[in-house]
């Protein structure tokens, strides 16, 4: 079976817009989360988000949207794109110029796409609105495009000439996790020399507040003490948007090209609750058997862990039913240090698994372990497993990044160092 | 149209017109407020203008009739539904696909709309009303209806019967020969005048006529050229010459499979609820 490398990341997330400023924020417990004008009114019980820098989508009309000059855009280009798909856009840039893929190599029948996304349930609002209330004959020709979970991978396989494998994945909060689990597999069958792995999230009122309703979102206003994932006082999570990017590839075929590596992808495993459709089972049997098919998957003991990026969303129920996973997986082996990167990013939804795989592979390839943010109470059902509340000196050499969704679904990914000893 | 937009379709127009040049805002103000027919071509090249792309060979402000809307000023075909979408918003008009496929050029838009809106203007489309309809309008019913459809197209009114040989009168007309009465046919006439009178007229006298009180009340110049039998197609065409409360004159033929079967020069129909009591003195006859 053929080996797995990331060879190129980009980012456009709420710590960082680009891989230098992401790095940083993680090491030096940077937040990403603000008070969001978009919550402000008094009506609106959640205030905070992890805002998106450097981009303003002031109306539903793409001609008033405001983005970085870096990234070029035609109106032809930019018509039938959401807020995630822009996100999307820059972010690829990024992953190509890191991976230093040629065009030729991005446009080809061996690169595929692996895509994740809620769709903008903005723009699908906006459509519709305009349906009901002025006719269906006002409707926007792009409406049919923008708006659905797939514009995703739609505008990106259009924008960059995608020839190969194409898809968008839609499991909850796991949907890019499982994108990078399908992805490293297509590579592993030899079904692609090149896979790019893209979450993308929009950031505004409709795809977080609906959160609220089953209570599932932080009520604080202050960015330094929320979210807290395992601490005691936790209260639920922030919302975040943005887009990250990895890019896939045959060990062989990056070598032969004398690509940068990364990181490396050991394999990846994924189980279900089978319990509720929005609770995780508390046991968290679920996310343990991911994790257990995971280390089978990548040839791993339990002792060989350094680190977990945890879910951790800081929903009350949550961080508990993962610790407990944690601790039954590791029980006879080595705990791994955990630490939850949303206390830092807010949770990004479809984009979380593969924005904390990203993170994971910038940890591994810096050499730190990142901290979890805002603990001043560590619950103590968490601390059953060892949570990085402050900065450790730890280098850690395999990680696993873990991600749940509604309905139960759990996605585990593993990842090792680079070093050129290969 | 002479009508001031309220703010909300005001509010509405500017929204269809995002983007566009102050002069092209106005220019629509002045078509749906005063009804600026020559305000149309402003509008057109402005939306055109907002749309096309800054990469174009050919800039709107310099193409003339011949420039083509793809090659020359670069709109592609999802570009060129969004203008559709804003001109059909701003105008306020509906255009068919059917209508699209031959524009290629900016003299074809600009001929396309003279037509599309003056003409639309001029010559209202043909309403087309079923037997089912027409029993709907008319005081005349069944059995003593003579129409089985008619088309009204602006101060013409057609329509047709086709004899059925099931009408009762047939059996004492004649007997052992049934023919088609000639007074039924000048009746007939009657009911597809009153039609007309009863759909249309209320809009041209600005009020309404109640179906009870229209009354026949002369016929001048009527002819009958030949008999007409069980199974034939009766077709009737008949023209408004004098709308005057609280009168309407018509004239009209009937022919059957292009033949000639009558004509009348002058059918007069009396209106309104003044006439209750007495019939008006006419100036038909």
């Amino acid at each position: 079976m053929k080996r797995v490398v990331v060879t190129g990341l980009g980012f456009i997330t709420s710590i960082g817009n680009n891989r230098a400023d992401a790095v940083r924020s993680l090491r030096e417990c940077r937040t990403g989360i603000e008070l969001f004008p978009e919550f402000a009114s008094p009506d609106i019980p959640v205030k905070l988000a992890g805002t998106i820098k450097d981009f303003r989508f002031p109306t539903a009309y793409f001609e008033d949207w405001e983005y970085p000059a870096d990234y070029k855009l035609t109106r032809e280009q930019l018509r039938p794109m959401s807020p995630n798909s822009l996100f999307a856009y820059c972010a690829m840039q990024q992953a190509i110029a890191a991976a230093r893929l040629t065009p030729d190599l991005v446009a080809n029948p061996r690169t595929g796409v692996m895509c994740a996304s809620g769709g903008s349930m903005w723009l699908a609002y906006e459509n519709l609105h305009t349906m009901l209330t002025r006719g269906v004959a006002r409707c926007q020709p792009m409406g049919i495009i923008n708006g659905i979970p797939g514009s995703l991978y739609i505008n990106l396989v259009a924008l960059f000439k995608i020839q190969g494998s194409s898809l968008g994945c839609s499991s909850a909060c796991s949907s890019s996790a499982h994108a990078l689990g399908l992805a490293c597999d297509l590579i592993r069958l030899g079904r692609q020399d090149t896979v790019f792995v893209v979450g993308a999230e929009d950031c505004n009122k409709f795809n977080i507040l609906p959160f609220a309703s089953v209570r599932a979102l932080s009520l604080q206003t202050d960015p330094a003490k929320t979210p807290c994932a395992f601490d005691r006082n936790r209260d639920g999570f922030v919302g975040t948007g943005g887009a990250a990017v990895l890019v896939l590839e045959d060990l062989d075929h990056a070598r032969q090209r004398g690509a940068p590596i990364c990181a490396e992808i050991l394999g990846w495993g994924q189980a279900s609750d089978g319990y509720n459709v929005l609770a995780p089972d508390p046991t968290g049997a679920g996310l343990a058997r991911a994790m257990t098919e995971t280390l089978r998957d990548a040839q791993l003991t339990t002792d060989q862990v350094d680190y977990i990026n945890a879910h951790g969303t800081a929903t009350p129920p949550g961080d508990v039913s993962e610790c407990r996973a944690v601790r039954t997986v590791f029980a006879n082996g080595r705990l791994p240090r955990v630490s939850s990167t949303k206390s830092l990013t807010g949770h990004g939804l479809s984009l979380a698994g593969a924005m904390e795989a990203a993170f994971c592979v910038l940890a591994l390839q810096e050499k730190f372990m990142p901290v979890s943010a805002n603990i001043t109470d560590l619950d103590p059902e968490c601390a059953i497993v060892p949570i990085i509340t402050n900065p450790i000196p730890d280098v850690p050499r395999i990680v696993l990044n873990n991600s749940s969704g509604f309905g139960g679904t759990n996605v585990s990914v593993a990842l090792r160092r680079w070093d050129n000893a290969g | 149209m002479g009508v001031k937009l309220s703010d909300a379709e005001l509010a509405e127009l500017k929204e269809g017109l995002r983007r566009c040049s102050s002069a092209t805002i106005e220019a629509a103000i002045r078509f749906r407020e005063g009804g600026d027919f020559p305000a149309i071509p402003a509008i057109v090249y402005g939306i055109l203008e907002r749309y096309q792309p800054g990469t174009a060979p050919v800039k709107i402000a310099a193409a003339t009739d011949s420039a083509r809307l793809i090659e020359d000023l670069g709109l592609d075909s999802l570009t060129l539904l969004e203008i559709v979408l804003a001109i059909e918003e701003v105008l306020k008009i509906h255009i068919e696909n059917e209508e699209l496929r031959e524009i290629r050029t900016v003299g074809q838009i600009n001929q396309f709309l003279q037509t599309k809106i003056t003409g639309a203007h001029a010559a209202p489309v043909a309403k087309h009303y079923s037997r089912e309809q027409i029993v709907l309008v008319l005081p005349q019913q069944p059995p003593f209806l003579f129409l089985d459809d008619a088309e009204l197209n602006g101060e013409t009114v057609k329509a047709s019967y086709t004899i059925k040989g099931t009408e009762s009168f047939l059996e004492g007309h004649f007997k052992d020969e049934p023919i088609f009465p000639a007074s039924i046919v000048f009746e007939a006439m009657g009911q597809a005048a009153c039609l007309w009178l009863l759909e249309k007229a209320s809009a041209q006298l600005g009020k309404e006529i109640k179906s009870n009180h229209v009354y026949f009340a002369s016929l001048d110049g009527a002819h009958f050229y030949r008999k007409t039998r069980p199974g034939e197609k009766l077709e009737f065409e008949q023209k408004l010459v004098k709308l005057r409360e609280p009168l309407a004159i018509f004239e009209g033929t009937v022919t059957s499979h292009g033949e000639r079967v009558a004509k009348i020069e002058r059918l007069v129909l009396a209106f309104g609820e003044q006439l209750l009591t007495e019939p008006p003195a006419t100036t038909a006859t």
